[in-house]
């Protein structure tokens, strides 16, 4: 009976401290996450410019949503950007990250893993503001050294198709060196010995990438994947500073028509419901990549 | 094998390896070349920074460009605003995050798991989502155009207790059970074995928020509107705007001036940045 009162006022008590350690963060989620979250599902429902007072016009917002050109125009571009960026990094990479995880000189490994990854630490701002003038048709040094080599001019920032690839491999650029370096330490990770019995085997190398690496890597992919993903769908600083989302609407992303829609037309409510659909979509395609993941993730 | 049949496998080999190295060499310039030709534009004169093929030696005696920005922009106050915005930030979610990952690891009570994948499954949730009700509210609580707006939402972070969790949960118990037969309570448990034991995850939580919110451009170029309050994203953005492609040097002074302190800290701090950042790229 003595034990039993005393363990349960410990537990009492254990409770009361946990609750106390975790009051400010669950203080925070509710008013900063939870609170905004439900906040923007009733905005979508409003009509608000934050001049006038909010008007109800029920689903007026998701009905002007199907029906907004602009909207599907910076969806596509979207898309378009992250099948590039996903693609490229993680597919760069892994390559690079293989590469480098040969034997080379140690010097060597240094420099290449500290150049590779400096960019990823420095602002979208500034770098983009640096490339936004190295990609000018005229006067940038890129098409100059690619006219070296026989290259016509590209305009890199000011044709449609071209400032979209400009975009992708800007922000491929900056990123890259995340992914090499997370490769790098999934690869480090192998347990020698497979290679080992592997070669005793006799298997080649293409063999042991597909029978060992990529098996024992692919929950790193996974998760680089996952992560790409969902950077590269709210992208927002890379078009806004490299090309201002031209030219036209050719770079322009649905972040930054969010951001537009809100802050610049003060169009609460619309912004409210372009954000919830991207959420939305988010959603939809990281869970089918976790369904497809099944089939190709393998965890040790 | 004939002795030419090894040679030829041997040549081969070598010349696969400098393909491999001129590959990665190619790629170091493609790296760093930006950088170069920034800091080198950024000391040149107005007339020659687009002058093709371009100077990549700067001419460190010039520093015009440099004058005229911290004439044109108070540059200087951009970098103690990003300064003080970022480390503010850190400061609590290491406190916040470390508590509550604390309580998560280690402590019972009634509804731990489901708050804790409630919380987890926030980490879904885009920014823009949020802001714009964001917005509206600090507009309403006079906290708009402060930094209190930018410090005050992001004091907690769920990726922070999930990856300080993780790690606490792979500190032995014993330890722990010691010090509470001794009659320690759970803040000293946390505070005097928990937290020493937790170095690296620390640092690897401190370095990410800093350098998250050190480049920030999307909330603040939101919440702020006066230019005294600006941190360095937004002020390199405004200055673009403001002169376009009129004065390229200034404008690649500025960059150089945002980047160079991130440079040196590089430098120094390599070793734990990329651990760090790699450490929370591999959770599993």
């Amino acid at each position: 009976m003595y034990v039993k009162v005393k363990r349960s006022e410990v537990g009492r008590r254990e409770a009361l401290t946990s609750y106390l350690f975790i009051l400010p963060t669950m203080l925070g989620f509710l008013l900063f996450i939870i609170g905004p979250v439900i906040a923007a599902i009733i905005l979508s429902f409003y009509y608000w410019d934050l001049f006038t007072s909010p008007k109800f016009v029920s689903l007026g917002n998701y009905k002007a949503l199907l029906h907004d050109v602009h909207l599907f125009i910076v969806y596509k571009n979207t898309l378009i950007f992250v099948l590039g960026v996903v693609t490229l990094e993680v597919g760069g990479g892994l390559l690079i990250a293989l590469i480098i995880n040969r034997k080379l000189h140690a010097i060597f490994r240094y420099v290449l893993r500290t150049t590779y990854f400096f960019p990823m630490i420095t602002s979208v701002a500034a770098v983009a503001l640096v490339w936004n003038l190295l990609l000018s048709t005229d006067l940038g040094i890129v098409n100059y050294y690619l006219g070296k080599i026989g290259i016509p001019r590209i305009n890199w920032l000011l044709s449609s198709e071209e400032a979209k690839v400009s975009v992708i491999l800007v922000e491929v650029w900056k990123n890259i060196g995340f992914y090499m370096v997370v490769f790098l330490a999934g690869l480090q990770n192998i347990p020698r010995q497979f290679y080992e019995a592997a070669e005793i085997d006799g298997a080649g190398g293409l063999q042991r990438f597909f029978y060992i690496t990529f098996p024992m890597l692919s929950p790193t992919v996974f998760f680089l994947m996952i992560i790409g993903l969902i950077n590269a769908f709210q992208m927002f600083d890379m078009p806004y500073v490299l090309t201002k989302g031209g030219p036209g609407d050719a770079t322009r992303t649905t972040v930054m028509y969010i951001y537009e829609t809100g802050f610049r037309f003060f169009d609460m409510g619309y912004a409210a419901t372009v954000s919830i659909s991207l959420f939305v979509l988010i959603i939809i395609l990281a869970l089918l990549q976790f369904r497809i993941s099944k089939g190709w993730v393998f965890y040790r | 094998m004939s002795v030419n049949e090894v040679r030829r496998k041997k040549r081969l080999y070598f010349s696969g390896k400098i393909l491999l190295y001129l590959f990665l060499l190619f790629g170091i310039l493609v790296m760093v070349m930006p950088f170069i030709w920034m800091f080198s534009t950024s000391f040149g004169s107005v007339e020659t920074a687009f002058s093709l093929p371009p100077r990549w030696i700067p001419n460190l005696s010039n520093i015009r460009a440099y004058q005229q920005l911290l004439k044109s922009i108070p540059f200087f106050r951009y970098m103690w605003n990003s300064f003080k915005i970022a480390s503010l930030i850190t400061v609590g979610q290491l406190v916040t995050c470390s508590t509550a990952a604390y309580a998560f690891a280690r402590l019972h009570f009634r509804g731990r798991n489901f708050l804790f994948f409630l919380l987890l499954s926030s980490m879904m949730v885009p920014i823009q989502v949020t802001v714009v009700p964001l917005f509206i509210l600090m507009r309403r609580i006079h906290l708009y155009d402060t930094h209190a707006s930018l410090i005050l939402p992001v004091l907690i972070s769920a990726f922070g207790v999930f990856l300080l969790r993780q790690f606490f949960l792979t500190i032995p118990r014993e330890l722990e059970d010691a010090a509470r037969i001794d009659g320690a309570s759970h803040f000293t448990i946390y505070s005097r074995i928990i937290l020493p034991l937790s170095g690296p995850a620390l640092s690897a939580l401190a370095i990410l928020t800093f350098l998250y919110f050190w480049n920030e451009l999307f909330r603040p170029l939101i919440f702020l509107s006066s230019l005294d309050n600006f941190t360095i994203p937004v002020g390199l953005v405004m200055l673009r705007g403001q002169y376009d492609v009129g004065s390229p040097t200034r404008l690649m002074a500025a960059v150089a001036l945002a980047v160079i302190p991130v440079l040196i800290v590089f430098i120094f701090a390599q070793r734990y940045i990329i651990e760090g950042v790699t450490l929370t790229g591999l959770k599993e």
